[in-house]
């Protein structure tokens, strides 16, 4: 009895354990799992759009590893990196080099949100030819002759020159006149700065545009009212107002209510996301912004019901703001490289990217799948976005818009 | 360069080498950077240390600096295509101009002032490079010459590019810590206004010293940008930039070459592994954790680990050197010649001549029509009650204070109104009712800092400083720590340090206070001696039972007048003087 039994257990053990070895070899064969990472900040100040963009992360590889992963690889999932890229330059640098040297089997990465850090960051993957898309849109990015960066979204200066003559249709359509005086209140940080140069270079003019006040603070603002003074006196068709954090916003659209100039007195236009981001509805009431428009990269819009209903239900976002599209839509952008490449291998990766034509773009407006020599995404375009009873919703392009624009009337 | 000197640089070049031993093994890039990034903050830490640490000058300001040499790399080789290996030399010689420039107006300010002053100017040229469009500047890849752009595809060339240039610093700091360069700042940290006293010319000085402090800083900050490659206006003048340096310092230790470096070494890495480790998991707890641990370092080793360690090192050493020192501590017994065997000298030639001097603060005459003549070789007596404006008339007559009227002669000529220093040099010399000694320093050093105003050289200085301390008996124990000593030992030392300058005038500011008896006579004894070799003193002293031994005449003052001077004899018996200072119980215990 006892030897049988003996006898019985070893060759159960032997044979299970054979299988596990079999099981192992054969996982061995084909990559279970593929690596990609996101370097953004999640301390420091700019914690909050590093963990949006996160949620957007996390959203796309769940669905796209749901959806049978990367076929071409049998199958294999994506799995997330997620690296912390600080709030200074330096420790986005750092962070980088912590990322190519530690995880040498990633094959892309995304991230990096404020483009001083994503031009940290891409010096370094650059040097270690580690494929990044971005959705920072300084023109810098793009214009070092890198190879291996990857523009998703419309660059400044193109999100500006796209993004006027857009308004001014709208303006002219909605109030039945063209505007012809504009101020601009900006902060000095790059992205504003850069937009500011393309409208008053160019832009300004082409559309007729004369600039009566001009003025320029370096954040944190700490008191509106002298800025708002000078709107007021000039009384212009048009306020561009660009800060880019949320702080600045909310100082500067207080005063202007204070002054009676909100509610669309003078229409106001931002060029940035800060302006449209959940956190303003923590220090100012909807009817301040209401009606207040801002020229975006990218946001959630028409076709993308299904993922703003999971974002709410998941994260409790109330919206979808570019960080978590552009994010989402870099995954499933991710998969189609992997796809097209057919190997778990950055060089490969990056080949797919620069020779990918993928058509029409989901998560992206405007434009197609395919980058130019440059790294910047053929045709990006751009989403403008209005508060309209709380919620910033997309109004343009009218593919894409979730509702009719409206055009503050000058009262 | 001495052997001694040659020895005491064996610590850096074995730290230098082993750590380029340990970066030439790591492989892994992302370490290898935080191996670069340890001496390139050591480096900035120790220029601060440079000026801040010797001076005590805090800086807040040093990443002006380090933002002038990150942007002289970066826009040298956008605009005018330069090597960085010649930006880095000129970042330096533009840091360099700007410490003159900074330095020149706010070294009118003094302590809290001065640290505020200096946080203003990196924020206010950080704002001018985003007004001149400098957000954000990538240095351009070269990928055909990268070596002759500095633009290294092993990273551990930048670890030992950096190790190169601490190496320097470190040299440097300790070339300047030994020489009079370091001694006249370590003096203006103990005491600015004793260091002009003693003939040092503190503005010039304190000017060299942001100078170089800035040409170094500016230097590292180049060499940064090279392994940043993105300069932005915040990464190089921001506030955290200027903190980083001030904390590897403080950290490690303020006032030594090590402290910056012990400090980079410990806090980097730290940061960085915090950064990656605790920060994955809880974003945002690795500024937590670092902030506790500097905290907690600051709370047990104020002074820095360094400091900390060393004293700890001296405790547990103690008991072995003392016994030492029992033997060789022979006690610091003056040759106490027996007394006055000393000719009065009254009629000499006049040396230093005080014509109706007058001071006034507001409405207080601290000093009014003050006249007398000192006498070659004569033992001049100040006396009077507290407040009669003893103090502020020697404070006049070395320079610290400007008279409203009345003039100086030194030797006939008229040196009312001018720096401490140069009426130092011109032989007047003096000490300090609250003694000022260099704790840290041995005998021998703080002595030295009174003899730069006569030494060429620093060999001369030591020697002069030598002579000075043998004069006060004071040689057998010329190498310890000033932290060791009695009181008798450290007004001696403080006696030793004015007369290193060699002054022909000498004016003591209350020497003999907390002394006991014995101890008191010897110092008294001291003096005679100086006395009899021909030095012309003149003193201020409550204790009088000693002075009258030890004068050939008083002054007396009373609300910042002249009551009366003289011999003592007479003045002793004067009934003003008795009313307003002596008292009545003066006649009874008198010595007749």
């Amino acid at each position: 009895m006892n030897k049988t039994t003996k006898g019985l257990t070893r060759r159960t053990v032997l044979s299970a354990a054979a299988a596990i070895g079999v099981t192992r070899v054969a996982r061995a064969q084909q990559p279970a799992e593929v690596k990609v990472g996101l370097i953004v900040p999640l301390s420091g100040i700019y914690t909050r759009p590093g963990q949006v963009m996160k949620m957007g992360a996390e959203m796309g590889i769940e669905h796209i590893n749901a959806q049978g992963g990367v076929k071409a690889l049998g199958g294999a999932k994506l799995k997330l990196v997620v690296i912390d890229c600080g709030d200074t330059t330096e420790k986005a640098k750092n962070a980088a080099q912590r990322m190519v040297a530690q995880e040498p089997d990633l094959v892309a990465a995304t991230g990096a949100y404020l483009s001083s850090f994503t031009l940290a960051v891409t010096e370094v993957t650059e040097r270690a030819e580690l494929p990044v898309l971005t959705l920072s849109y300084s023109d810098l990015l793009t214009d070092r002759g890198f190879k291996y960066i990857f523009q998703t979204a419309a660059t400044a200066s193109r999100q500006s020159e796209l993004g006027l003559p857009t308004l001014m249709k709208l303006a002219e359509a909605a109030s039945g006149k063209r505007p012809k005086t504009v101020a601009m209140l900006m902060d000095n940080t790059a992205t504003s700065v850069a937009t500011a140069k393309a409208l008053k270079e160019k832009l300004l003019a082409q559309e007729g545009l004369q600039l009566v006040v001009e003025e320029v603070w370096t954040p944190p603002l700490s008191d509106a009212t002298p800025l708002i003074q000078k709107v007021r006196s000039a009384k212009p068709d048009l306020l561009l107002f660009m800060p880019n954090a949320v702080s600045d916003a909310k100082l500067g659209l207080e005063k202007i209510s204070e002054f009676g100039l909100g509610q669309g007195k003078i229409p106001t236009v931002s060029f940035s996301i800060t302006i449209a981001e959940p956190d303003m509805l923590q220090s100012v009431s909807p009817d301040v912004v209401q009606g207040i428009m801002t020229i975006v990269a990218n946001w959630g819009s028409k076709g993308h019901e299904d993922l703003i209903a999971e974002l709410k239900a998941k994260y409790k976002e109330p919206w979808m703001t570019q960080n978590v599209i552009s994010t989402y839509g870099d995954m499933w952008l991710m998969k189609e490289a992997l796809e097209k490449a057919g190997k778990a291998d950055r060089q490969a990766v990056a080949q797919a990217f620069r020779t990918m034509d993928a058509g029409p773009s989901k998560y992206y407006p405007g434009g197609q799948l395919k980058f130019d020599e440059k790294g910047r995404r053929v045709g990006a375009g751009v989403v403008i976005v209005q508060w309209q009873s709380g919620v910033p919703v997309t109004v343009y392009p009218p593919e894409l818009a979730q509702a009719q624009p409206f055009w503050p009337k000058k009262s | 360069m001495t052997v001694p000197q040659l020895r005491s640089l064996v610590p850096a070049l074995v730290f230098t080498i082993a750590y380029a031993a340990i970066s030439l093994s790591v492989t892994n890039s992302y370490y290898q950077l935080v191996l670069t990034l340890v001496p390139v903050w050591a480096v900035f830490g120790l220029s601060w240390n440079l000026l801040s640490g010797y001076t005590g000058l805090i800086s807040f300001g040093h990443a002006a600096f380090f933002g002038i040499g990150a942007y002289t790399t970066a826009l040298g080789q956008i605009y005018f295509d330069l090597s960085p290996w010649l930006l880095i030399p000129v970042a330096a010689m533009l840091g360099g101009i700007a410490g003159l420039l900074i330095g020149f107006p706010t070294f009118r300010l003094q302590g809290h002032y001065f640290a505020l002053a200096m946080l203003a100017y990196p924020l206010a040229i950080l704002y001018v490079f985003e007004w001149l469009g400098f957000q954000e500047v990538t240095l351009p890849i070269k990928r055909d010459a990268p070596i002759a752009y500095m633009q290294f595809a092993d990273p551990r060339l930048y670890t030992l590019l950096a190790l190169a240039i601490m190496l320097a610093t470190i040299l440097l700091t300790r070339v300047i810590e030994r020489s009079r360069f370091g001694m006249a700042l370590l003096a203006i940290k103990q005491n600015e206004a004793a260091a002009e006293a003693a003939g040092i010319n503190t503005l010039a000085w304190k000017l060299r010293a942001i100078t170089l402090s800035g040409a170094v800083a500016a230097a590292i900050g180049a060499f940064y940008a090279q392994v940043l490659l993105v300069v932005t206006p915040q990464s190089v003048f921001g506030m955290l930039v200027s903190a980083q340096a001030l904390t590897v310092a403080m950290f490690g230790g303020v006032g030594t070459v090590w402290g910056p470096v012990i400090g980079s070494v410990i806090l980097i890495p730290l940061a960085e592994t915090l950064h990656a480790e605790a920060g994955a998991r809880f974003p945002g707890i690795q500024g937590v954790i670092f902030g506790f641990a500097i905290i907690c370092v600051i709370l047990v080793a104020p002074e820095g680990l360094f400091w900390k360690l060393r004293d700890l090192l001296r405790k547990r050493l103690a008991p072995k050197a003392t016994a030492t020192l029992d033997e060789s501590h022979a006690p610091a017994t003056t040759v106490a010649a027996p007394r006055p065997a000393r000719q009065r000298a009254a009629t000499g030639e006049v040396v230093l001549e005080v014509r109706n001097l007058s001071r006034s603060f507001g409405g207080l005459k601290a000093v009014q029509n003050v006249s007398f003549k000192l006498h070659k070789n004569e033992i001049l007596g100040i006396i009077g009650p507290n407040g009669a404006g003893k103090t502020t008339l020697f404070n006049l007559l070395n320079g610290f204070l400007r008279p409203n009227q009345g003039e100086v002669l030194i030797d006939g000529r008229n040196m009312s109104g001018e720096r401490p220093h140069t009426i130092c040099e011109a032989g007047i010399g003096r000490t300090f009712q609250v003694m000022r000694p260099f704790l840290r320093m041995s005998i021998l050093d703080n002595v030295v800092v009174g003899a730069y105003v006569r030494a060429r050289t620093d060999e001369e200085a030591r020697k002069l400083a030598a002579d000075a301390i043998a004069r006060v008996g004071l040689s057998a124990v010329a190498d310890r720590i000033a932290g060791e000593l009695s009181t008798k030992e450290l007004r001696l030392m403080e006696l030793a340090r004015a007369l290193a300058g060699q002054p022909r005038i000498l004016l003591l500011d209350e020497t003999l206070p907390g002394l006991g008896h014995g101890e008191a006579d010897e110092v008294v004894a001291v003096i005679q001696q100086l006395a009899r070799d021909g030095m012309t003193i003149a003193i201020i002293e409550h204790t009088m039972q000693a002075m009258v031994r030890l004068v050939d005449s008083f002054l007396v003052l009373d609300h910042g007048a002249v009551i009366t001077e003289g011999e003592p004899e007479v003045v002793t018996r004067d009934n003003r003087v008795i009313e307003a200072y002596l008292g009545k119980k003066w006649m009874a215990h008198a010595p007749h």
